[in-house]
């Protein structure tokens, strides 16, 4: 079994560097209590994004989900059009709130089920499928919404998903934390967890072992697509209005986050935790990159610098060299 | 490992304490206007930060700076504009990528006390005040009167439009088409051609209405690539300074064609000024005081500025900051 803490202990301590840079260059206004809250207001979207990146690329075989966002913004705009002809989000603010959230998450899930039903049951590369699937998504969004942000409005309880707080903490926030760790918890105690990550270790050991393999490879890619459709919901709740072409730079931060937090891309490893802290840990250096008033190329640069140390510190064992007494024998 | 790591953890925590309690005495005392721009890196919004630096020069009283996204993504303008909310600047000035994804986060601004104006976004709910350079219909006419003079006030012309659907577009050649009936020697022939901002598909149809109209005079157009694509045209059938040609375009991309004589003109607005007058806006809103029909924001093009009500709470001003330019004075605009 892989020692894994040492990638934790980096992303800790890494987060913890950056909100003290961030907290130097910004005279102690990065770590007012304000700025906490909008850090961790904007973090969900690609946070549920990330979780579902790592789901995928853990199934091995190389899986990926490239159908992430554009599949949170049809989850988003269908809803929106779909439950608008029924309900009006101005007068039946509560009705419209969960006939909204419950109608994305569907559409999340439904959408999530056919990736996964692509690529198990017709044996389609990942990669290729949620291409595939990602262009169809956005082409729906597109005739759902004739090209147009779809209205939201902020009808209570939605809008408050995306702007309240409890006890301090922003209810987005809370909602990403309580998929991470029911995700989080579905992988380590439930044999689900262990088919996941034994069948992406060795698809062709996992066929002979009799697991249930297409079964696995559906609840993952649906689990993901779930998850893409809270992200949705999210994005709705902050904004008030849905567009089909929103976050488009999100799909190649999600795999950066999951690269960064250790999952490994050939499959069968990947943590929660660890993709959360990564997560922060972008979120944190954006944030202070905008504190400091640097340009945003500077932020493109610093993300692909972490990258590549993470990826050097996972090949080459770096924690474990600085510390001779745990260091790993090498492979 | 166990140990060494909490070593490193507590020694990042002793940094960041460190760094809260040296950090708290350089706090800053002048308001801070922050202009977030849809996409930073291309020429258009480089001359915008021209303008805002043009004006923290002017205005020392302010910090006036200039930020925007690496991407072309309305999720990453937002994220820049929650951060310098967060951070606690005293006004935003927003180019919106899309004014619709940012209404709730700039409601969330104002909520706070934030000043916001805006730019290129007359439907923006939430703002205080969005500026524009100039009133369509007055833009429109003027292209059309220098179109007119170029033309003698006689002969045969036609006009481009980006597509059918533009609103802006129309409006401009709607407002030309006006201005040409005073002279009633100028006939429009094959009106409202759709160019989709394509130089090549607009060079090969002004080669058409060329063939089909040898004696035509004077093209209008209104997208930004038509002038180079109908330039072309006109320069390859030897008719540069016999055929008349105005319209939207940006000076750089010009610069040959204005300097062979394709294109008698190019119409279009400074961002520099536009980023001025939006921070000279949100300064003046700073200091509490109202903003009247008729007043001056000391930017150029904007010295008597219309303000009426816009489309939420907010003003909207408009300017008269139209720029034509010509072979004689395009080069004071390089962008």
């Amino acid at each position: 079994m892989r020692t894994t803490g040492g990638q934790l202990v980096m992303l800790i301590a890494i987060n913890v560097l950056l909100l003290a840079i961030g907290a130097a260059i910004s005279g102690g206004s990065f770590l007012s209590l304000f700025n906490l809250q909008s850090m961790a207001s904007q973090l969900p979207e690609i946070g549920l994004l990330a979780i579902g990146v790592m789901l995928a690329m853990c199934a091995g075989n190389g899986g990926i989900d490239l159908s992430g966002i554009a599949l949170a913004n049809l989850s988003g705009v269908l809803s929106a059009v779909l439950v608008g002809m029924f309900l009006s989000s101005a007068d039946q603010e509560a009705a419209f709130s969960l006939a909204f959230i419950a109608v994305a998450v569907l559409v999340g899930a439904v959408g999530g089920t056919l990736n996964g039903l692509l690529i198990a049951r017709m044996n389609i590369t990942p990669i290729l499928c949620t291409l595939g699937t990602q262009m169809a998504f956005t082409g729906i969004a597109v005739v759902a919404s004739n090209g147009r942000a779809v209205t939201v409005g902020s009808p209570e309880p939605l809008s408050s998903i995306g702007n309240a707080t409890f006890l301090q903490v922003p209810i987005g926030f809370l909602v990403f934390m309580a998929a991470a760790g029911l995700i989080a918890a579905l992988l380590k105690f439930t044999p689900y967890g262990l088919w996941l990550m034994l069948m992406g270790t060795n698809p062709r050991a996992a066929t002979y072992a009799g697991f249930p393999k297409a079964r696995v490879l559906v609840a993952t890619y649906a689990m993901s697509g779930t998850l893409s459709g809270l992200a949705g919901v999210i994005i709705a709740a902050r904004n008030v209005n849905v567009k089909w072409d929103y976050g488009t730079s999100y799909l190649l931060i999600a795999i950066l986050i999951a690269v960064m937090a250790g999952v490994r891309p050939e499959g069968g490893y990947g943590r929660v935790i660890c993709v959360v802290m990564a997560a922060i840990a972008l979120q944190l250096l954006s944030s202070m990159l905008n504190f400091g008033g640097l340009s945003n190329f500077v932020r493109d640069f610093a993300w692909g610098a972490l990258l590549l140390t993470f990826l050097a510190v996972g090949r080459y064992d770096l924690v474990g060299f600085l510390t001779p007494g745990t260091r790993k024998k090498p492979v | 490992m166990k140990k060494h790591s909490k070593t490193l953890l507590g020694a990042s925590l002793v940094a960041a304490a460190l760094a809260i309690s040296g950090g708290a005495l350089v706090a800053q005392e002048k308001p801070v206007i922050a202009t977030v721009v849809k996409i930073s890196g291309i020429p258009w919004f480089d001359r915008m930060n021209t303008g805002v630096k043009a004006f923290q020069a002017a205005n020392p009283d302010v910090v006036a700076t200039q930020y925007g996204p690496a991407t072309a993504d309305a999720a990453q303008q937002l994220q820049i504009v929650q951060d310098l909310v967060a951070k606690g600047v005293n006004a935003l000035a927003v180019v919106p990528m899309d004014p619709q994804v940012l209404e709730g986060t700039l409601k969330r601004a104002m909520d706070r006390g934030i000043v916001v104006v805006t730019h290129e976004a007359d439907n923006q709910k939430n703002t205080n005040a969005d500026v524009e350079a100039f009133d369509n219909a007055d833009y429109g006419k003027a292209l059309n009167q220098r179109l007119a003079e170029c033309m003698g006030k006689k002969g045969k012309w036609t006009t481009f439009v980006g597509s059918l659907g533009s609103r802006t577009h129309m409006q401009w050649v709607g407002a030309g088409e006006a201005n040409a009936k005073q002279y009633p020697d100028m006939q429009l022939v094959d009106p409202n051609n759709e160019s989709f901002d394509d130089a090549n598909g607009t060079y090969e149809k002004a080669k058409e209405i060329l063939r089909k109209h040898p004696d035509i005079k004077g093209f209008q157009t209104s997208a930004g690539n038509d002038v180079l694509g109908v330039g072309r045209a006109i320069d390859e059938a030897g008719l540069s300074g016999k055929v008349c040609l105005v319209g939207t375009g940006l000076p750089n991309p010009s610069a040959d064609l204005l300097e062979s004589g394709a294109i008698t003109a190019i119409g279009f607005w400074d961002p520099k000024n536009a980023g001025m007058a939006m921070n000279s806006i949100a300064k003046t809103l700073l200091a509490k005081k109202p903003l009247t029909n008729g007043m001056d924001l000391g930017v150029p093009g904007y010295e008597k500025v219309k303000v009426t009500k816009g489309a939420g709470e907010g003003v909207l001003i408009i300017g008269n900051g139209m720029v034509l330019a010509d072979k004689k004075n395009y080069k004071e605009y390089l962008f």
